[in-house]
């Protein structure tokens, strides 16, 4: 049974190990309708686009993890339509770790009540199978970037992902010396916005959740040896996970990690979707600090779903060309 | 329309707190739902940023003021607040001439996560330290251990400013503090509870007018003596049978932040129509900030502040609107689809659905008003009242 869920700071190992396939939504080719009834036009079309297909589409239950102020509401507007929810309250300000396993724990029970128990071992085990999965991606990536592919994964059961990624692993290439691009934002489902940077002769570095933000974590040094320690470990995985906009950290942890990765990269292309305030707000004090490093920066705004490319290809060979 | 004079005692007070605030040795930058309470027990003064926005909005200058940030980079479809408030930032002025530099930001996430990003904004122009009070949204309930999480965030705030401020938090003092918090504040609730009146002697434009010592004065003696001014007006009104409009046939309830920019012209538009916005949803927020007599102030603290109007789901906003329509006796709902502010935004078409009576949704933005238009709201609104 799908559990569907949006962000990539959910905790799909513990939906995994009660027995549900944790799905994850996207907008999808199909024009946004339905959910117009619902959530006005101002808010993301990633949002709207996950709307759409959960009135049509046919999942047990959501799982949200509050992100930003549209998911917040999103979650009661989709158990307002008829359908099964749970918000885990993942902080704002990423720290306290005691916290985040007690809301965990409350997870647990509500999974419970929707007849999936969690065990243990169950929950070792899935924490192993994912960790694989992340680590294979990440392996693949460092090679090839395969955006099919890690989009692909997200919404098929973990054991047949490892496979797939297996799969991709033996006939990937390393890519050749082209000038390489650094993408940055929330999620872009739609392939075709990965081949048009291909098209124009560069190689990509990705900062975008259904890309690395999706495998790049930083795991505890700990072996979990009790359901306790297990929820810790999971909190503690995806507290140092690849950071993101909609959290607090201290130092400025978020932007110190765009910084980095932009090091070897030629350019910097912010690829926001429409609406999206916590990527919004970050862009126009990052974009000043890319460019103090010497990195030609582009945005591009996306709205789902994509249609038209055309624009978004100039904007792309525009930029490959001052490069 | 009859305003209340107190509104010219509102604009004295509000010009003393401006200006008090430009010769303060030490301020905070803080949001409108945050615990202003901890920041007057160590003398520290409060800048509202919120206030300034709405105050710019209500000057007509907000297009203007966003414009600045706009050519930064800032998108045009972030809430007009923050867009407004940064402007002035970078135009080094504002219609006030600008709020005074902060010594220390204080961003509480209990009206959105909109006001998180802002101010890290904030502290990178600014290069000063923020403290982000990261408060669980209650969607159901309240537990135990999102109380919890909030209290050690107290304790953690009262460190960090004595740290900065090199002074002691005084128990006492911050006990006073919240004493005349509340006072304020049920003052303030007694105020707005008084367009329950038949004909009401007050509009929504007069709580929106007036609502500035509240957010930004709560916790001093200031606010306590205003709101008793205003209750006696208030009264006094009642009494005489003086009512805010003159052939009051409808009675409505605002939902969302007032469209600061036309205030007059909504204002005019409805009572032209013999209808009167007895009471709104957004000041009414502000009543709801009652700390619970007797238990541990902290824990005090932290759970009205937890729990307020935009922090929680749906369900409970529901109740609360239906509640409001039960004491204020209205016949409709006037709901603003307030493109700035999504968290109060979203939900509306769902929540209307469930209100006891009929609602009508229009589309604007609270300080931009390049986004107002005036023929969609006119042919909404006519069709709405004419239904009623
Ligand atoms: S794209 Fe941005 S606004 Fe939309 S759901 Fe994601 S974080 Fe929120
Ligand atoms: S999004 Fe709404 S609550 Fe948040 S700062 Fe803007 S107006 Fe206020």
């Amino acid at each position: 049974m799908k559990v569907g869920y949006l962000c990539t700071f959910t905790p799909k190992e513990i939906i995994h190990s009660a027995g549900f396939l944790p799905y994850r939504v996207f907008a999808t080719e199909s024009p946004i309708t339905l959910a117009s009834g619902y959530i006005q036009s101002y808010a993301c079309s990633q949002a709207r686009g996950a709307l759409e297909c959960a009135l049509n589409g046919d999942f047990y239950a959501f799982v949200f993890t509050r992100c930003c102020d549209t998911l917040m509401r999103l979650t009661d507007i989709f158990e307002f339509v008829g359908k099964r929810v749970h918000n885990i309250e993942f902080p704002t300000k990423i720290g306290n770790i005691d916290y985040y396993v007690k809301e965990l724990k409350e997870f647990l029970a509500v999974l419970k009540e929707w007849g999936g128990d969690v065990s243990f071992e169950s929950l070792l085990e899935s924490i192993k199978l994912y960790r694989e999965l992340e680590e294979k991606l990440k392996k693949l990536f460092t090679l090839a970037p395969d955006y099919e592919t890690v989009i692909k994964v997200q919404q098929i059961d973990v054991k047949d992902a490892i496979k797939l990624v297996d799969e991709k692993l033996k006939s990937a290439k390393k890519w050749g010396n082209k000038p390489k691009v650094l993408i940055t934002g929330s999620v872009c489902p739609y392939l075709k916005v990965y081949d048009l940077f291909r098209e124009a002769g560069f190689s990509i570095k990705d900062d975008i959740c259904t890309g690395s933000r999706f495998f790049e974590f930083n795991y505890p040094s700990f072996e979990p040896e009790d359901l306790d320690s297990a929820l810790r470990f999971i909190a503690e995985k995806y507290f140092y996970k690849s950071p993101c906009p909609t959290k607090h950290y201290s130092n400025d942890r978020r932007f110190d990690y765009v910084l980095k990765l932009a090091e070897d990269c030629d350019a910097v292309v912010f690829l926001l979707v429409k609406f999206c305030e916590p990527h919004f707000f970050d862009y126009p004090q990052l974009k000043e600090k890319l460019e103090q490093m010497g990195k030609k920066v582009a945005l591009i705004e996306l709205e789902f779903p994509v249609v038209s490319t055309e624009q978004i290809r100039t904007r792309i060979e525009a930029l490959r060309e001052v490069i | 329309m009859r305003r209340l004079e107190i509104s010219e005692k509102m604009r004295e007070l509000m010009t003393g707190y401006y200006m008090a605030g430009m010769q303060a040795d030490c301020n905070a930058w803080i949001t409108s739902g945050a615990p202003v309470e901890l920041l007057h027990a160590f003398d520290v003064y409060p800048v509202y940023p919120e206030n300034h926005g709405a105050l710019i909005g209500a000057t007509k200058f907000g297009g203007y003021y966003c414009e600045f940030a706009e050519k930064k980079g800032f998108s045009r479809d972030l809430c007009s607040y923050a867009r407004c408030d940064i402007g002035c930032v970078f135009a080094g002025t504002s219609p006030i001439g600008g709020l005074p530099k902060p010594t220390f930001l204080f961003a509480c996430n209990n009206i959105c996560n909109t006001v998180v990003k802002w101010y890290q904004v904030l502290s990178r122009i600014f290069k000063v330290p923020l403290f982000v009070l990261d408060m669980p949204f209650i969607r159901k309930e309240l537990k135990e251990h999102h109380l919890r999480y909030v209290e050690e965030q107290l304790y953690d705030f009262i460190k960090f400013v004595e740290k900065i401020t090199d002074r002691k938090l005084d128990d006492a003092k911050l006990r006073d503090v919240v004493l005349k918090s509340m006072e304020a504040v049920e003052l303030y609730s007694e105020c707005l509870r008084m367009a329950s009146n038949r004909p009401s002697p007050m509009t929504c434009f007069d709580a929106f007018v007036n609502m500035a010592p509240i957010v930004c004065l709560r916790g001093t003696d200031h606010a306590v003596a205003f709101y008793k001014e205003m209750k006696q007006e208030l009264e006094e009104r009642v009494k005489k049978g003086i009512s805010a409009i003159d052939n009051e046939e409808i009675r409505l309830l605002w939902d969302n932040i007032p469209v600061w920019y036309r205030l007059k012209w909504f204002g005019e538009f409805f009572e032209k129509r013999n209808a009167c916005l007895v009471a709104d949803t957004y000041t009414n927020a502000w009543s709801g900030f009652k700390v619970v007599r007797g238990s541990d102030v902290i824990s005090g603290i932290a759970e009205v502040y937890t729990v307020s109007y935009l922090n929680i789901g749906m369900d409970m906003m529901v109740d609360i609107i239906n509640r409001l329509i039960e004491i204020y006796d209205v016949d409709g709902v006037v709901m603003h689809s307030n493109r700035s502010c999504k968290p109060y935004s979203f939900g509306q078409y769902e929540i209307q659905k469930k209100l006891s009576v009929p609602s009508v949704i229009i589309e604007a933005d609270m300080v931009d008003e390049r986004v107002f238009s005036e023929a969609q709201v006119v042919t909404r609104l006519e069709a709405f009242l004419e239904m009623l």
